[in-house]
C-alpha cells in the first residue's frame, strides 16, 4: 500500500509518484524521466509539438473538456508580441483535489508540461496561478521552480536550445471565481478577479493585453507523457472521444476516498463499490454528483449505466466537470447541502451580473427558509422559476453552476422537499 | 485522523496511519516551524505562512528582507499592477492582517490609487481586513467535509476555544471562521490553521489539536 489509498485498477501515469517524498526534489525526478520530453519538445517546432497533443486527444481537464491542442492552436503563429501561459492551480471546485497533490507531491512534471506548453504556443513567460491556501503546494513548487532555474531548466536559453521560458508561481487570496480563466487574468494583473466578456478571446487579448492560453494542472501534467510516448501511447486508454486517464476525486460517503486515476470510461458504479470500498456501513446510495459541486445531481438510477467520460455523464444526464464525484448515501439530508452549496456561490459571485449576484443570494434564502420548516409548495416553483433565469444569462457560468444542482434537485428529490415543506420531516435528523 | 498516531504529519493528506513519514521529510526541513525571514525564491511572486512580526506602526511596511522580497517580486510581471495581490499577501505575512493603513502604502509603492487597493482587497477572503488571533482556525464546512459532519468539527472548535464564530478567544490565541472548500475533500474534515491544513479531524480530535496549539505558542514566547 501506498499513497492513502490505491486499487490495482488504476492506471497511474500522473499520480504514480504520490506518496514518494523523492520524486518532489530535482534530483528524484530526473532520475523518474522528468525533463526528458522537454528536451524532445525543444528539439521540435512549435506547430509540431501542438500537432503532437492535438494527436493525442487530450481534453482540457479543468471543467469545459475543451480539446488542449486545439486551443494552443488558436495562438498567434508569428509572435508581435509577448505570450503568455497560464497554468490554473487555483482548485477550488467543491469536490475536487488533485491538483493540490500534482503540485506538491510531483512539481517538476507540472513545470516539465508549462515549459513544453509555453514552447508550443510560443509563450516567454509561464505564470502558475496558486490559489492562496495553498501555502505548502505553493511552497513546494516555488523550490522545484527555484532548482529547475539553477539546473538551466527554466529562464534563458533553456537546456542550450536558445528558448527563453521563465516560471512564476504567482499565489491568490482566496476567490473561487479565480479558477474561470478570464478572472484568473484579470486577478492576475492585480485587480479584483471578475470573468471578462469573451470574445475578445484570451488567445487574442489576454493577460496584460496579451495572446494567453490558460490551462488546468492536470491538463500540463500530461503533456510530458503524451510528448515522450506519442498520442498513440495516450490514446490506448478512455474512448475515442475522451482519450487518456483521469485523476478522479471522490468523496464524501465511501469507505475509502481519495484520488484513484483511470482511464476515461471507466463504470461509476465500479469507481464506487470497487474502487473506493462501496457506501460507508452498508448504506444505500442515494446520489452521486458525478462533476464538482456545479454539475446536475444524479440520482442512485441514474448512476447505473453511467460512464465517466465526457460523453457518457452527459448521456447520464450531468457533466463530467473536474471529475470530482461527490457520494451521497441513505442518511443525506439533500434540502440542507443543496442549500449549502447555493451559500457557496452566493459567497463567490463576483458580484458583476445581477441574475448570479442577485439569484444566488435569493435561491439560499428560499432554500434556507424550506430547511427551516417554513417553505411553501410555491417556493419550489419559485426557485425552478430562477434558476432557469439564471442559466446561460451571464458572463461566466458560475450562475449556472448555482442553478445545475438546485434545480436538478428539485426535479430529482422533489417527494424529500415535499416532505419537509408539509409535515416537517427530514432526512436524517434525529 | 486516529487517536494513536496524533500529527504525525501534521496538515498532510497521508495523515490515516498508513504511513511512516515525518512532517521535515513531507514538507522538506525549512518548511517545519518558523520559517527563515530570509525566505524568497528567485521564482519571486510566493508567499510564505503568516509570520508575525513585531513592529512599530509607524515602520515602513517592507523593510530589510522583506523589502529585497517586494522588490524581486516587482521584476516577475510586466507591470507593476500585477504586484498588488502578492504585495498585499507580504503586507498581512508581516502584519497579521491588511489595515487601511497598510493599504495606503502598498497603494504608495505600487503608484495605485487607494481606493483601487481598498477595492481589491476587499474583494478577496484571506486578507483579513482586521486583526486575528495567533491562530486563524479555518474549517471548511462546503458540501464533502458537510457531508462527512463538518458542522459537528465547526461547533467543537467555537465549543472548546469558548468563542463565537468570527471573534477571537480572551487568550488572543484563536479566531475561529468558517471556509469554503479548501480541496482536501477526500480528508474530511479539513481544517486550515494558519498555514497548515490539518485533515481527517473529527470534533473528538478538536481539543488535542488546541492543545498542540496552546503548546506551540508558550513554547514560542
Amino acid at each position: 500500500m501506498a499513497y492513502p489509498y490505491v486499487s490495482d485498477r488504476e492506471v497511474r501515469v500522473l499520480s504514480e509518484h504520490f506518496g514518494d517524498p523523492e520524486a518532489r526534489t530535482l534530483e528524484g525526478a530526473r532520475k523518474r524521466g522528468r525533463y526528458v520530453a522537454l528536451k524532445k519538445a525543444l528539439g521540435m517546432g512549435p506547430d509540431e509539438v501542438t500537432e503532437v497533443v492535438k494527436a493525442s486527444g487530450l481534453r482540457g481537464r479543468g471543467g469545459a473538456g475543451f480539446p488542449t491542442g486545439l486551443k494552443w492552436s488558436f495562438m498567434p503563429k508569428e509572435p508581435t508580441k509577448p505570450h503568455y501561459l497560464c497554468c490554473n492551480a487555483d482548485e477550488s471546485e467543491p469536490g475536487t483535489f488533485k491538483d493540490r497533490e500534482l503540485l506538491r507531491w510531483d512539481p517538476h512534471l507540472v513545470i516539465e508540461g508549462c515549459l513544453i506548453a509555453s514552447h508550443a504556443i510560443r509563450a516567454t513567460h509561464c505564470y502558475i496561478y496558486c490559489r492562496g491556501e495553498f501555502f505548502e503546494a505553493s511552497s513546494v513548487l516555488a523550490r522545484a521552480v527555484e532548482d529547475a532555474y539553477e539546473a538551466g531548466l527554466a529562464g534563458k536559453d533553456i537546456l542550450g536550445s536558445g528558448v527563453d521560458i521563465d516560471v512564476t508561481v504567482h499565489v491568490g487570496a482566496g476567490a473561487y471565481i479565480c479558477g474561470e480563466e478570464t478572472g484568473l487574468m484579470n486577478s492576475l494583473e492585480g485587480g479584483r478577479g471578475q470573468p471578462r466578456v469573451k470574445p475578445p478571446f484570451p488567445a487574442a487579448v489576454g493577460a496584460f493585453g496579451m495572446p494567453t492560453t490558460v490551462n488546468n494542472v492536470e491538463t500540463l501534467a500530461a503533456v510530458p507523457g503524451i510528448l515522450s510516448n506519442g498520442p498513440d501511447w495516450y490514446r490506448q486508454w478512455g474512448t475515442d472521444k475522451s482519450a487518456g486517464t483521469k485523476l478522479f476525486c471522490v468523496s464524501g460517503h465511501v469507505r475509502k476516498p481519495g484520488n484513484y486515476e483511470l482511464p476515461l470510461g471507466f463504470p461509476l458504479m465500479d469507481l464506487i463499490d470497487d474502487v473506493c470500498g462501496g457506501v460507508r456501513d452498508g448504506n444505500a446510495l442515494k446520489a452521486v454528483i458525478p462533476g464538482g459541486s456545479s454539475v446536475p445531481i444524479l440520482s442512485a438510477e441514474e448512476c447505473g449505466a453511467c460512464t465517466l467520460c465526457y460523453e457518457g455523464v452527459v448521456a447520464a444526464g450531468s457533466m463530467l466537470g473536474c471529475a470530482s464525484v461527490i457520494v451521497m448515501d441513505e442518511t443525506t439530508d439533500m434540502v440542507k447541502q443543496v442549500r449549502r452549496m447555493a451559500a457557496f456561490y452566493a459567497h463567490e459571485s463576483c458580484g458583476q451580473c445581477t441574475p448570479c449576484r442577485e439569484g444566488s443570494a435569493w435561491v439560499t434564502k428560499i432554500l434556507k427558509r424550506i430547511e427551516d420548516g417554513r417553505g411553501t409548495e410555491e417556493d419550489l416553483d419559485t426557485l425552478l422559476e430562477v434558476t432557469t433565469q439564471m442559466t446561460g444569462t451571464t458572463i461566466c457560468v458560475l450562475s449556472d453552476s448555482v442553478a445545475a444542482p438546485v434545480h436538478s434537485s428539485i426535479q430529482k428529490f422533489r417527494d424529500e422537499y415535499l416532505a419537509l415543506i408539509r409535515r416537517g420531516e427530514r432526512v436524517g435528523a434525529a | 485522523m486516529s487517536a494513536e498516531i496524533p500529527f504525525k504529519n501534521p496538515g498532510w493528506a497521508g495523515n490515516t496511519g498508513e504511513f511512516d513519514l515525518t512532517e521535515e521529510q513531507v514538507r522538506g526541513a525549512d518548511f517545519v516551524g518558523r520559517r527563515p525571514l530570509e525566505g524568497g525564491h528567485p521564482a519571486g511572486a510566493s508567499s510564505y505562512p503568516y509570520m508575525l512580526e513585531e513592529k512599530a506602526p509607524e515602520a515602513a511596511l517592507f523593510e530589510g528582507p522583506h523589502l529585497e522580497r517586494f522588490e524581486k517580486i516587482l521584476t516577475r510581471y510586466p507591470d507593476k499592477r500585477a504586484a498588488l495581490l502578492p504585495a498585499l499577501n507580504l503586507a498581512q505575512e508581516v502584519r497579521g492582517h491588511v489595515s487601511p493603513d497598510s493599504m495606503r502604502r502598498v497603494a504608495e509603492l505600487l503608484d495605485l490609487p487607494e481606493a483601487y487597493v481598498r477595492g481589491v482587497a476587499t474583494f478577496y477572503t484571506m486578507y483579513n481586513k482586521r486583526p486575528v488571533g495567533r491562530y486563524l482556525v479555518q474549517v471548511c464546512t462546503n458540501i464533502s467535509c458537510n457531508l462527512c459532519g463538518a458542522d459537528e468539527v465547526l461547533d467543537a472548535f467555537l465549543r472548546y476555544t469558548d468563542t463565537e464564530l468570527g471573534e477571537t478567544s480572551d487568550d488572543g490565541l484563536f479566531t475561529v471562521i468558517e471556509a469554503e472548500c479548501l480541496a482536501a475533500c477526500g480528508f474530511p474534515t479539513c481544517v486550515q490553521i494558519n498555514s497548515r491544513y490539518f485533515e481527517n479531524i473529527a470534533p473528538e480530535d478538536v481539543p488535542s489539536v488546541l492543545e498542540r496549539l496552546r503548546a506551540e505558542a508558550e513554547g514560542a514566547a
